[in-house]
């Protein structure tokens, strides 16, 4: 009950601030466009469809996970996370709420990213791979906001959340399997790659876009990216600091 | 803080086995306002009360604002508030599920005399219903406005009194002047200590004028931090 009280306080605020709601949704459709105009460079023969809704969720992977690590930072230096938790609110709901109330960002980001790659990539597919592509994104952004709220432990401001840049989204654009086979990599940097999230985000995406696709073939991608939810609920429930010291 | 040895009993609750029970029957105000400047003051203090499941919540919401003289910007953003206004919506976050022991940190830290006279009016208001605040504060002529007053020196209590047994604890300097010539006398800062200083001076004709100066509660309050120091220094 207090999570969705948390959640319509986070919607609530998000509704309030008209520039901050505009820029997350506008900043992924102009990556989006940059990344047509950068792929209309290539030959032909490049499999430019096997890139774009990949890439799409790394978009709304990074601005939810870096949204999120910011606000909640900033929810600790302003001292009204230390309030709500004096106050009677519980770690686990807040961190339900943050994730409730950020998703519905979330939606709008995926649903705008997965529609203008099918519009301006010419992509077909049937409502059904839509949908589970759509539910991918979505899934990859509960994670994205979860991490956000995990790492934010670590960060005394604002500033101390992009050290997490390099070490977070960096890895995922080369580990993953995102542009090159992660199976071509050294062991280790393919440990590492199988670590981040966004690994098993786009072993499903470019399952479900192959002709031959059955739900069998991503039943532990999808298992591993629910559990990666539940890992790290967990986590940021016993780590979230109240107080910057 | 965990507790190494020893027992707490805050209004008959243990602070660490109920402490969901107790943080319904505290309130905190802490020192810089920690609200949601993107919320209006009603949803600022109607989110917290949901947290403690207030009952009536827009009611009490709206009682709260008007205690705080807050009705006819009860829908605008904390964002447009002054300081001193972002103090009462704060007051009102800490009051809202009606607690029994309230924690203000320096609740009137930077903010103009007349904000601070209604902000005591109301501090004085809630203890006469019984509730209990504890008020951190730097200036030490408000800390004589409260009933008790402690003072804490490396997290220890040095002093716990009424203020006005903490002033007698200073000396007041008696100035006059006899056959031109001036005079001092040092004596408690007691109506006593100064009868009996007049009654040995006969209070004749000769004496002209007489001023007091008596310590003020800063130089008492220095004087024992200065004491504590030297203790602690001797060990």
């Amino acid at each position: 009950m207090k999570t969705f009280t948390i959640a319509k306080r986070i919607l609530k605020q998000l509704q309030g601030d008209k520039k901050y709601l505009t820029l997350s949704i506008i900043a992924p459709l102009i990556i989006i466009y940059f990344l047509k105009l950068f792929f209309d460079s290539f030959p032909p023969t490049v499999p430019i469809s096997t890139f774009t809704i990949p890439i799409g969720a790394l978009i709304v992977h990074f601005l939810s996970f870096l949204l999120c690590a910011i606000l909640v930072v900033q929810e600790r230096t302003r001292g009204t996370l230390e309030r709500m938790l004096i106050g009677g609110y519980r770690r686990p709901s807040i961190i339900g709420g943050y994730t409730i109330g950020y998703l519905g960002l979330a939606t709008i980001q995926a649903t705008a990213v997965l529609f203008e790659s099918l519009w301006l990539f010419n992509l077909d597919y049937t409502g059904q791979i839509l949908f589970l592509l759509f539910m991918v994104i979505w899934l990859l952004a509960i994670v994205s906001v979860m991490l956000g709220i995990f790492v934010s432990t670590f960060a005394q401001n604002e500033g101390h959340v992009f050290p997490f840049i390099p070490l977070i989204i960096l890895p995922s654009i080369f580990l993953t399997g995102l542009i090159i086979d992660s199976d071509t990599l050294p062991d280790w940097a393919a440990f590492i790659g199988k670590c981040l999230p966004l690994h098993y985000a786009v072993n499903i995406i470019r399952e479900l876009i192959k002709p031959e696709y059955t739900f069998q073939n991503t039943l532990i991608d999808f298992a591993v990216l629910l559990g990666y939810i539940f890992l790290l609920w967990i986590l940021a429930s016993f780590t979230l600091k109240d107080t910057t010291s | 803080m965990k507790p190494t040895k020893g027992q707490v009993n805050v209004l008959g609750l243990d602070p660490l086995r109920d402490k969901w029970k107790l943080r319904n029957k505290i309130g905190y105000m802490p020192q810089s306002p920690a609200l949601y400047d993107d919320l209006s003051a009603k949803n600022n203090i109607m989110f917290f009360g949901e947290a403690q499941n207030v009952s009536d919540l827009e009611k009490k919401t709206d009682a709260m604002l008007a205690f705080t003289e807050l009705t006819s910007r009860a829908n605008d953003l904390v964002r447009s508030f002054s300081g001193g206004m972002k103090k009462r919506v704060s007051l009102c976050c800490a009051l809202i599920h009606q607690p029994r022991i309230v924690f203000l940190d320096e609740p009137t830290a930077a903010i103009d005399p007349h904000l601070k006279l209604q902000s005591w009016k109301l501090f004085r208001e809630l203890a006469k219903t019984g509730v209990t605040l504890f008020l951190s504060t730097h200036l030490m002529d408000e800390a004589l406005l409260c009933d008790e007053v402690a003072i804490l020196s490396n997290g220890q209590i040095i002093a716990l009194d009424t203020p006005q047994k903490l002033l007698a604890r200073g000396k007041t300097i008696l100035n006059y002047s006899e056959n031109g010539e001036s005079k001092q006398c040092t004596m408690d800062s007691t109506p006593e200590s100064l009868a009996r200083v007049l009654h040995q001076l006969g209070l004749n004709q000769n004496i002209t004028a007489i001023s007091l100066n008596p310590s003020t509660i800063e130089s008492i309050v220095l004087d024992m931090l200065r004491e504590k120091e030297e203790s602690t220094n001797k060990q």
